[in-house]
């Protein structure tokens, strides 16, 4: 039932003195929303530019909808991806570049790009350049929703839009999405905050895939314990610890794998906090174990006590 | 694997060339830069020309202006602008570099057939009504307009191709290799420039050059400007090939 549209086989991209991609393989399937995490630097435009042909490939190859995808206009015309930092002709207001992008989108819907520019409070006529941080953003979030693109790729959508307007793009790119599925690929450095609308995880760190799996699957696979060190510590001996973290007489850890009834019961009698980790501490706990040992937490996140509630940290930065 | 994707996928068959079309109207979305501009040049360079003939005392026998290259001078300009502004953008789009190409210098093409035919039409009422009236020389210039009226306009058409290529070139170089690219081409060019200087000299070629220049026509330098467009045309392309937004 699964269609791959997209297969990467060892690719590779390589600048003067970084590697920005480093054998990658990786594989998305029709109607699906993909999260494409990773810290700022970890590739993700890189790789999403050599998906759609805006960028090139060291090694490796690449195919979209079956072919590779350069010079491809078949393949091309299906693909949409407006990049964090898009360049738009200097003198395009909102309404040009809409106009535009309805040139080339045989499913653009002209009447969804004027309601989110609407509820974006989007000014239509006033010179994209012209506009802020937010407002560019909203810019980009607008061809990509109404462009309707059989694969759409949104980087960093969120970027200096306020909390009401993060809302609105999630809660309309969820409507669209059950009305016209279609494969999405979400790129955030910001985890938590579009943790819920993912299906499928795909963490990468300095070009390397490091998880590549269903959102499910990485909910499960990890779970907070906190109490007195000693009592902590027995509890967790023979597991996987993937990240401690001591404050005065506590611990917290991080293990893999989840926990039996049974031994739930036994951590609530030694006193043990047992909750459930969230995908940003996952994969911050992950990115820094692949990277150098850092016993350091992340850097918001408050000791033991809340560390274990989904938190939305996603306005700091 | 490529089959099932094709046959569960109604593939859109979209004719490629519309979508060089659609690049041609997305330079077109705003009149301004390729229609709104020249025109305002056009007309604004004639008036103040016009302005000037009226000025200068009726005894000078032809009032000379060479506001007429004006235009031209922002077509040089917006084959730079015509790259910078909408390739990153037509990216974007998802519009193949080969239709971003197509599309842009095809649309110029059109403009510059246009506004040549146009200096060919002002030219022929500026010597039907002795310079407007003013003895005024802007659009039949005298090298030019005695040949007939197609040696005219290639003559225009190929100027304008030229310098809108030389500009949509150079910034193509600048977008992939940015200032070292610029760099390397101008020297590159003042490299063989200066070359050619110093072995004419040392060759004792002067004389023969000279006479050959002063044979020249309209039809043989638009001739030998066109086969430069040409090459500067496929230089662009080719340089736009492997461009990154």
């Amino acid at each position: 039932m699964s269609i791959p549209i997209v297969q990467v086989q060892n690719l590779s991209r390589r600048y003067r003195d970084v590697t920005a991609l480093d054998g990658v393989n990786l594989s998305l399937e029709q109607d699906k929303i993909y999260g494409l995490l990773g810290r700022n630097g970890a590739g993700k435009t890189t790789l999403m530019s050599i998906l759609t042909a805006q960028g090139f490939a060291s090694s490796g190859d690449v195919q979209v909808f079956g072919e590779h995808p350069y010079e491809n206009e078949k393949v091309l015309s299906r693909i949409c991806f407006i990049r964090e930092s898009q360049k738009y002709p200097d003198d395009f207001k909102p309404v040009h570049a809409f106009k535009a992008a309805a040139l080339f989108y045989k499913n653009w819907d002209e009447a969804m790009a004027l309601t989110l520019a609407e509820e974006f409070q989007l000014p239509m006529k006033r010179r994209i350049k012209k506009l802020s941080r937010g407002q560019l953003s909203a810019v980009g979030v607008i061809i990509g929703l109404a462009s309707r693109a059989e694969l759409t790729f949104f980087d960093e959508p969120y970027l200096g839009l306020d909390a009401v307007a993060r809302q609105l793009f999630y809660d309309r790119l969820l409507t669209d999405y059950a009305q016209f599925p279609r494969t999405i690929v979400l790129s955030s450095h910001l985890i938590d905050e579009v943790a819920n609308l993912l299906e499928h995880v795909i963490i990468i760190d300095k070009g390397r895939i490091l998880i590549d799996d269903d959102a499910e699957n990485i909910r499960g696979s990890a779970i907070n314990v906190a109490g007195t060190g000693a009592r902590a510590e027995s509890f967790a001996a023979g597991r996987t610890i993937v990240h401690r973290e001591n404050v005065g007489a506590l611990v917290s850890l991080t293990i893999e794998g989840t926990l039996s009834p049974a031994e739930r019961r036994e951590a609530q009698e030694l006193g043990l906090e047992v909750s459930p980790v969230s995908l940003q501490q996952f994969v911050i706990r992950k990115t820094l174990d692949a990277g150098a040992p850092l016993e350091r937490a992340s850097t918001g996140a408050a000791p033991v006590k809340t560390a274990g509630t989904p938190t939305r940290t996603g306005a700091r930065r | 694997m490529s089959a099932i994707v094709n046959a569960t996928y109604p593939t859109l068959n979209r004719n490629a060339g519309h979508r060089a079309m659609g690049v041609a109207r997305m330079q077109l979305i705003n009149k301004w830069t390729f229609l709104g501009i020249p025109a305002v040049i056009i007309a604004g360079a004639f008036l103040f020309s016009a302005v000037i003939w009226a000025l200068i005392p009726d005894s000078v026998e032809v009032k000379y202006s060479g506001a007429g290259q004006a235009v031209m001078w922002y077509f040089f300009g917006l084959g730079i602008q015509s790259l910078t502004l909408s390739f990153p953008f037509s990216q974007g789009l998802s519009v193949s570099r080969r239709n971003f190409f197509l599309g842009t210098v095809g649309l110029f093409t059109v403009l510059a057939a246009a506004v040549s035919a146009l200096y060919v039409v002002l030219g022929i009422i500026e010597k039907a009504t002795n310079g407007w009236g003013l003895q005024g020389q802007m659009f039949a210039i005298e090298w030019v307009a005695e040949k007939s009226w197609f040696i005219q306009w290639f003559f225009y058409f190929v100027l304008m191709m030229f310098l809108f290529l030389l500009g949509f070139w150079a910034a193509t170089v600048y977008k992939r290799w940015q200032t070292t690219g610029v760099l390397v081409m101008t020297l590159s060019a003042a490299v063989l420039l200066v070359g050619a200087v110093a072995l004419i000299t040392l060759q004792d070629w002067w004389p023969a050059v000279g006479t050959w220049i002063v044979a020249l026509t309209p039809l043989t330098l638009g001739a030998l400007a066109f086969v430069l467009v040409l090459v500067l045309g496929v230089a662009a392309y080719l340089t736009l090939r492997r461009a990154t937004p």
